[in-house]
């Protein structure tokens, strides 16, 4: 049997790794600049799909995930996985952005409205699981984490139960959970934003549509599909440098989150040049 | 000291379940193709089911080797990248013709998967062997998968079939690009039957008695299960001997497949009763 030591995800960073994933991220810019024309629609495009992902990337360290021990009431957070919390948070959050971009309401208020999607499934799930701890399973909140809750001040120690981390979603955590899905939402909508405009621009000639509005069943529809892939790389990338449970902003672990951001950086260039390169080819 | 959850002893190595799980999908997938176009006919769209089967159950074990390192965040994300990643890679290929497309498929999913790997293992420090590899491979998974399917409902992988109707033989669709297999957003269920597909038969199996060949027949069972919704959804693509064919191919491995799953299952558990439903007690 082989022995190995299980992934411990220290704080430190790799500078060679960053280093070089720095120098991939302009290499795609580069290429995009030269292939399509300097600073013109797809080289924005490429731009905000990187930003959509470094967002979603950040936002994901904010989700408090329980896993199974918070589905025990050994741990606290949300009692599911990290890539699964992002899928919801971030899917809602598309859906009220593509909403959003298809009325025509502009990018600003598009790639709001999808962040407020997000923001508002993680509130709901946040509510009914506190609902369900407290009143169903009759735990209380408590963070195994620091001492006293940061936003609120309230003392957690108290209500811990010995032999755990903490269980329960305490409130910094609940608040968390609504940045994630925010920030989380706001990404996905930005890409998706992005790459409908690429598409728009491009499949009518490529498809050779009689009329430019033909194609924009396809063309959203294949924004949609590279913004939830896109989405789910990088919300697992996020998942990895967790490496399982977290309690929100207020972790420990959430000091790791540059790792991700570097990451997210270069997944998103790398799927989104791909992408992008679909229609602009 | 932490140690590996699952031992890899027994069974066939992953290297050759690799080779072969490439291949086999990749000559479905030609096979199919060639065979449609040689013919003149839709009939062996199912090959495009055949190497989803087989890319799956290469998957599953790719996920195996991974996963037994304790990802912490369980198995359903890999699932999840690997679909995510691969589709980028499915749909620049589809821009090709018929006998280039798979192998950009696969190129493109190496150079994607690749980059996720080096970012997951040495840019996030998970610092796992099999990370890099594994990152690659489930991406190369993900792409066939979607490739599979795709060949399945419409009888062809290129960008201008998936985006444009043939009208179908209920005339079930207006033609056009409204109706079509991404227009329509076929691609989406697709893509998720995939990523459950790849990452249930690890998930449902993994444990102290896990044992390969149960794992693969379950992935087999998986991608059966998954080409019956598919063969459903070709009925608005395909003429009708096509889809009845891809129908009874596929319901024909499941059942073969899922009997294969339950003798397994028989033959590693410890006890089996087969349980009859609770009876209620009379008079009351």
């Amino acid at each position: 049997m082989t022995v190995t030591p299980k992934p411990t995800g220290g704080v430190g960073m790799n500078p060679m790794a960053n280093a070089l994933s720095i120098i991939l991220v302009i290499a795609i810019l580069g290429a995009a600049w030269i292939l399509f024309g300097g600073y013109a629609l797809v080289f924005k495009a490429l731009v905000a799909v990187i930003l959509g992902g470094v967002l979603i990337g950040f936002g994901v360290h904010f989700v408090p995930v329980g896993g199974a021990p918070a589905a025990m009431g050994q741990a606290p957070g949300i009692a599911t996985g990290v890539a699964m919390l992002a899928a919801g948070a971030g899917l809602a959050g598309l859906f009220g952005g593509a909403f959003a971009v298809n009325s025509d309401l502009g990018l600003v208020t598009s790639i709001v409205a999808g962040g407020i999607g997000g923001a508002l499934l993680m509130a709901v799930t946040c509510l009914f699981v506190v609902l369900v701890y407290t009143y169903g399973m009759g735990i209380p909140s408590a963070s195994g984490k620091v001492k006293v809750d940061p936003i609120t001040g309230d003392s957690q120690a108290e209500y811990k139960s010995q032999g755990t981390e903490g269980h329960g979603l305490p409130f910094s955590s609940f608040v968390g959970g609504v940045i994630g899905g925010f920030l989380g939402g706001l990404g996905g909508t930005l890409i998706y934003y992005a790459l409908l405009k690429v598409y728009e621009d491009k499949l009518p000639a490529l498809l050779s549509a009689p009329v430019a509005g033909a194609v924009l069943p396809v063309a959203i529809s294949l924004a949609g599909i590279f913004a939830v892939g896109i989405f789910l790389v990088n919300a697992v990338l996020a998942a990895y440098n967790i490496t399982g449970t977290t309690e929100g902003f207020h972790d420990p672990k959430f000091s790791r989150f540059p790792r991700a951001i570097v990451a997210a950086l270069a997944a998103s260039a790398a799927c989104g040049f791909v992408a992008i390169l679909v229609a602009a080819m | 000291m932490t140690v590996k959850v699952e031992k890899i002893e027994g069974g066939t190595p992953h290297d050759t379940i690799m080779v072969a799980g490439l291949l086999a999908s990749l000559v479905c997938i030609y096979l199919g193709a060639a065979l449609n176009s040689m013919a003149g006919t839709q009939v062996f769209a199912f090959f495009g089911g055949l190497a989803a089967v087989a890319a799956i159950v290469w998957g599953s074990d790719t996920i195996k080797g991974l996963c037994s390192y304790g990802i912490g965040t369980g198995v359903p994300s890999v699932g999840m990248i690997s679909l995510g990643s691969g589709v980028v890679a499915f749909l620049i290929a589809t821009r090709f013709s018929w006998y280039y497309a798979p192998i950009v498929l696969v190129i493109a999913a190496v150079i994607i998967g690749a980059i996720i790997g080096y970012m997951a293992n040495d840019v996030i420090m998970m610092k796992i062997p099999v990370m890099r590899r594994a990152m690659t491979e489930v991406a190369v998974v993900g792409g066939l998968m979607l490739m599979g399917f795709a060949q399945m409902t419409t009888g062809s992988y290129a960008l201008l079939d998936l985006s444009a109707t043939k009208t179908g033989p209920l005339g079930l669709l207006s033609a056009g690009f409204a109706g079509s297999f991404i227009g329509a957003a076929i691609i989406a269920v697709a893509f998720i039957l995939g990523a459950i597909a790849v990452q249930h038969p690890f998930n449902a199996c993994l444990g102290p008695s896990w044992k390969q060949d149960r794992m693969i027949m379950l992935a087999a069972e998986c991608g059966f299960l998954s080409m019956l919704p598919v063969a459903f959804m070709s009925i608005a693509y395909l003429t009708v001997p096509a889809v009845v064919v891809s129908i009874i191919i596929s319901a024909a491995g499941w059942l073969y497949t899922y009997n294969q799953y339950i003798c397994l299952s028989k033959r590693d558990a410890a006890m089996w009763l087969d349980a009859k439903p609770i009876k209620e007690p009379e008079g009351h």
